[in-house]
């Protein structure tokens, strides 16, 4: 039954033989729903890029819906299912009436592997020993880690302890910024490189877009620009949301000085945005017209001696 | 890409225009019944059918083309008739058509000797020959001087038609290639134009290219040091001649349309140590990547010394979805090649044949893909046989082995008395032919079989699983793991799943997984040493498939959870269902086993979504990503640039995607052309794109 102690208590426990009081409570754990090898546009160089779960934002656009919540979640690709009842037949949840629990029973019996529970709980020293199985790979591409989401500053606690473990590996973090300032300052000033979304600089426009204020969001960013991490900053580029020449002067002007801030980064909307949420049985219904062109002012970031561009 | 070539890539490839000059296809057997009547030996009938080819091709010459010669013959005759191929069969092994093929000549002895220098030296040998007694290699020598009188012919009608439509450049060239050997690198391809041109009217076909950035460097240099050519003019020109090799290859001989063997190497450490990689390397890649075609297809030798900048190039080249430059790396190859028993000076020059077979150019007479062992059935086998009876897992390995090595003797044994169709034509650029007075089908100075391994992952796989739930957890027996192969898992979904979704897996960088395929490539290796051919030759493993992925793949249901009769990945590749972490787990899966003992060739193919190329950033990372497989030790490694969507697309809308380019195996076709189970299999490899 070792195989059954290691992967349930804590490797860490097992494999360093520290006290069980230190390895066992003190040790942080957190939802992680994606590792991705290789990613390229993540920061500098080659990265393995880890999707923390859950986020306090709700913007509209969101592509990766599975990032939202804080829990795990079941998701199902439903375009080549055959109906073929396998799901339906061990589930108890429809049995006995109740909710899912993610019990997973359906998953493993999909004949065509269409099922998947996004969100998986991993202890801090599991994450560490995961990031660094192929950490002299990415350092000898000019790579590392980047953590994004979801937002990673929703498990500060996990992440912070993550980063102990991590201090000779190149660290990025991909952030909304929505988190108290405590928080923010204690992990982000951490990392090797910074990727901030500012998505809206209009609070009331914010708010309706994205579901919540966006002063914290600014009170970050203004530490960001006065601080020494460099960082850049990213702009999803949402037809007739931001796309506006006012809201993008005004981050201009916003982020203008900033010596850390090596450039802002355009993100043009993409159709295939909603993809994902008809696999957690969510409707797509954005506020704003996806099919409508997205309009970039390439030039204008230059204007306040910021380099700018489009990916 | 300048508006001229631009005009011509339309003219040959969009709209096909040139096909007007063909004829209707004719009798296959017109020649054949007559040199049958007349009791000719095989060696009078290949030079008579050449001859034949040359002497009724009828020239046709386009007023605004520097590179000249347009097959208008469909059909090459036959040198035997139906009934005498059938006899040939009963007593001999027939690779293949039975021609000569998927060797590579040695183009640099015909450049620098020129049509008259070939002329004479046949000629003089003959003479040594005739004052010797030595009648049979005299009357060879005379078939390939009647052969090289027939090209003589045919270039002199050329340049005369030339003449008629007011071509000077072709005029002028042809003149010149009369009379001498090439000078400028116009007449150097206009020469290597006539040869290959040759080579296919002879019936030989995957006529590969070799080290053209090597032998043609010469003329390029000459050109740029005398003014006639800059880089820009130089670029053109290659772009011309590129151009050239998608005129005829419809008619060449294939597995399926894009098959034709029109590989080219660039690049290479060379004997001396000096890096090969020049301008016309870079001008090669440069002109593949302007006009987007599948000919000629691009090989990269690099090695740890290669500099990114040669990564970036090709994988600029890659983005364009073409499925090359295939890189094959000389730290491996070469002392791979070597410890096969091939000089070291020799291996230092090897080419790629049609897909990715190693061969030395002029010396190698290999037959590379001469079979294959089917490392899946026979592990299926080796379990279905001794699960029940092997107490651990190295016993139940032990029958693998033995299976493997009884397959390979029984490959080697049905390799026996090779019979291959004279080549006199191919012989002139082969080491040591016209010296010896004997074509190249009877041998030359390599004469070594390849075998290939095809279904490596779905056998590592299955072993795998087996060692990992019957002999470490016991969470299936012996009788469940044999019941559910037999009866294709029906009635098991949670098995099915464990088995295709937790279980270990090659392209995860699980020990468990490859740890397994490292043994099993090391006994398919030593199952070989040691072994001769009957033509004194060695026999090759390596990690290719060619079409025999899609052959071997009717098969019963694996431990691996593949089910039965579904497909095997090609070449050295994850399993199609495989849920691979990443291209980086990928890589470090597939660089554990000592690649240099199965060098026979066959590539690692890794599909990343075109996504990934989308900005010179990118580009660069993919191509460092590249470079690691090389650094780490892999053999040979080919990226796909793909999306799924389009070619399901393509399927629907065949209309919409005719220039859509795809690799198929070893090869690149248009998506469009290939049949459906090609297409199909394609799309499945599509979708483990990351």
């Amino acid at each position: 039954m070792l195989y059954w102690v290691e992967k349930n208590v804590s490797g860490f426990y097992l494999f360093h033989g520290y006290s069980r009081t230190y390895g066992v409570t003190n040790m942080q754990s957190g939802v992680v729903f994606e590792f991705k090898e290789f990613a390229v546009q993540d920061g500098p160089g080659a990265r393995l890029t880890v999707f923390f779960k859950g986020c306090p934002l709700r913007c509209q656009w969101c592509h990766n819906p599975e990032g939202l919540s804080s829990a795990p979640q079941l998701m199902v690709s439903r375009q080549s299912c055959l109906q073929c009842g396998a799901c339906q037949s061990v589930c108890h949840a429809q049995k006995e009436n109740t909710s899912c629990d993610l019990c997973g029973a359906c998953v493993r019996v999909c004949p065509l592997g269409l099922r998947k529970i996004a969100g998986q709980r991993y202890t801090s020293q599991e994450l560490i020993r995961i990031i660094r199985r192929d950490s002299d790979y990415y350092r000898a591409l000019d790579g590392g880690v980047t953590f994004s989401g979801g937002e990673p500053l929703m498990q500060p606690a996990f992440l912070s302890e993550v980063l102990d473990g991590l201090q000779d590996i190149h660290t990025a973090i991909e952030t909304c910024g929505y988190a108290p300032s405590e928080t923010f300052l204690s992990i982000v000033p951490r990392m090797s490189f910074v990727m901030m979304d500012l998505k809206l600089m209009d609070p009331a426009a914010h708010r309706h877009y994205t579901g919540v204020d966006n002063e914290p969001i600014l009170r970050n960013l203004r530490s960001l620009c006065e601080g020494d991490t460099p960082f850049v900053v990213r702009i999803p580029l949402i037809p007739g949301v931001n796309d506006t020449k006012e809201n993008l002067i005004a981050s201009a002007r916003f982020l203008q000085g900033a010596r850390s801030l090596q450039r802002v980064e355009l993100l043009p909307y993409h159709l295939t945005a909603g993809a994902k949420y008809s696999m957690l049985g969510k409707e797509y219904s954005p506020d704003f017209d996806p099919a409508q062109p997205v309009r970039t002012y390439t030039d204008l970031f230059e204007q306040y001696d910021i380099r700018s561009v489009v990916l | 890409m300048t508006d001229r070539i631009q005009t011509m890539r339309t003219f040959f490839v969009t709209d096909r225009a040139h096909h007007a000059h063909r004829r209707p296809a004719g009798d296959e057997r017109c020649l054949a019944v007559n040199f049958a009547k007349e009791g000719l030996s095989d060696v009078r009938r290949a030079s008579l059918r050449l001859q034949h080819v040359l002497e009724t091709e009828t020239p046709v010459v386009f007023p605004w083309e520097r590179i000249a010669f347009l097959r208008t013959i469909r059909t090459i005759p036959a040198i035997f008739t139906a009934e005498e191929e059938e006899q040939l069969k009963a007593e001999h092994r027939l690779h293949e058509r039975g021609d000569v093929s998927n060797i590579c000549v040695d183009y640099s002895i015909f450049l620098r000797a020129g049509l008259p220098g070939m002329l004479d030296k046949v000629r003089r040998q003959r003479e040594e020959f005739l004052q010797k007694g030595a009648e049979e290699q005299a009357a060879y020598l005379h078939e390939q001087e009647e052969i090289l009188l027939a090209v003589q012919n045919l270039t002199e009608r050329y340049r005369q038609e030339a003449q008629r439509v007011g071509n000077t450049v072709v005029e002028e060239t042809l003149g010149a290639l009369l009379s001498r050997a090439p000078q400028t690198l116009l007449e150097a391809m206009q020469l290597q134009r006539i040869i290959h041109f040759t080579m296919w009217c002879g019936n030989n076909y995957h006529n590969t290219l070799g080290r053209f950035d090597q032998y043609m460097r010469p003329y390029l240099e000459h050109d740029l040091q005398a003014g006639i050519l800059d880089e820009e003019s130089a670029l053109e020109l290659v772009e011309e001649y590129f151009l050239s090799f998608n005129r005829d290859s419809d008619l060449y001989p294939g597995m399926q349309q894009g098959d034709n063997g029109q590989s080219l190497v660039l690049g290479g450490k060379n004997a001396d140590g000096s890096d090969g990689f020049s301008l016309l390397s870079r001008l090669c890649l440069q002109a593949s990547l302007e006009l987007r075609l599948i000919d000629p297809k691009i090989n990269v030798r690099v090695s740890k010394d290669t500099p990114l900048s040669v990564y970036q190039l090709g994988t600029e080249l890659t983005k364009q979805g073409l499925g090359f430059p295939q890189y094959s790396n000389d730290d491996v190859v070469i002392p791979g090649l070597i410890r096969l028993g091939y000089k070291p000076e020799d291996a230092c020059q090897y080419a790629v044949a049609a897909c990715w077979e190693f061969i030395i150019p002029g010396r190698g007479m290999d037959v590379v893909n001469i079979d294959a062992l089917p490392f899946a059935s026979l592990t299926r086998k080796a379990i279905v046989d001794h699960l029940s009876d092997s107490a651990d897992f190295e016993t139940l390995y032990s029958h693998v082995r033995d299976g493997i090595r009884a397959e390979a003797d029984r490959l080697c044994d049905n390799t026996r008395g090779l019979y291959v169709y004279p080549a006199p034509f191919l012989s002139l650029m082969m080491e040591g032919c016209v010296e010896r007075g004997e074509d190249v089908s009877r041998g030359c100075i390599y004469n070594n079989y390849g075998f290939h391994g095809t279904g490596l992952s779905t056998a590592a796989d299955s072993l795998a699983s087996i060692a990992q739930y019957v002999y470490q957890e016991g969470r299936y027996t012996p009788q469940e793991m044999l019941e559910a192969m037999e009866t294709d898992f029906a009635g098991r979904e949670e098995m099915l799943h464990t088995l295709r979704y937790d279980a270990p897996k090659m392209g995860n960088d699980d020990e468990r997984a490859d740890s397994i395929a490292c043994r099993l490539l090391e006994d398919f290796s030593l199952s070989l040493e040691g072994k001769h051919n009957d033509r004194g030759g060695i026999f090759r493993a390596g990690t290719g498939s060619a079409m025999y992925y899609l052959w071997h793949g009717e098969l019963g249901a694996t431990p691996d959870g593949r089910r039965a009769n579904e497909g095997l990945a090609a070449n050295y590749s994850p399993s199609l269902f495989t849920r691979c972490r990443g291209p980086v787990s990928i890589i470090k899966s597939f660089v554990k086993p000592d690649l240099a003992k199965v060098i026979n060739g066959g590539p690692l193919t890794i599909e990343l979504h075109d996504t990934l190329f989308r900005n010179q950033d990118s580009i660069d990372k993919v191509a460092g990503l590249i470079r690691s497989f090389i650094l780490l030790g892999g053999h040979q490694m080919q990226i796909n640039a793909v999306n799924r969507e389009t070619m399901l697309d393509a399927q629907k809308h065949p209309e919409n995607h005719r220039g859509l380019i795809v690799r198929v195996w070893g090869w690149s076709g248009y998506f469009v052309e290939l049949d459906r189970e090609y297409q199909d299999h394609i799309i499945r490899r599509m979708e483990l794109a990351m």
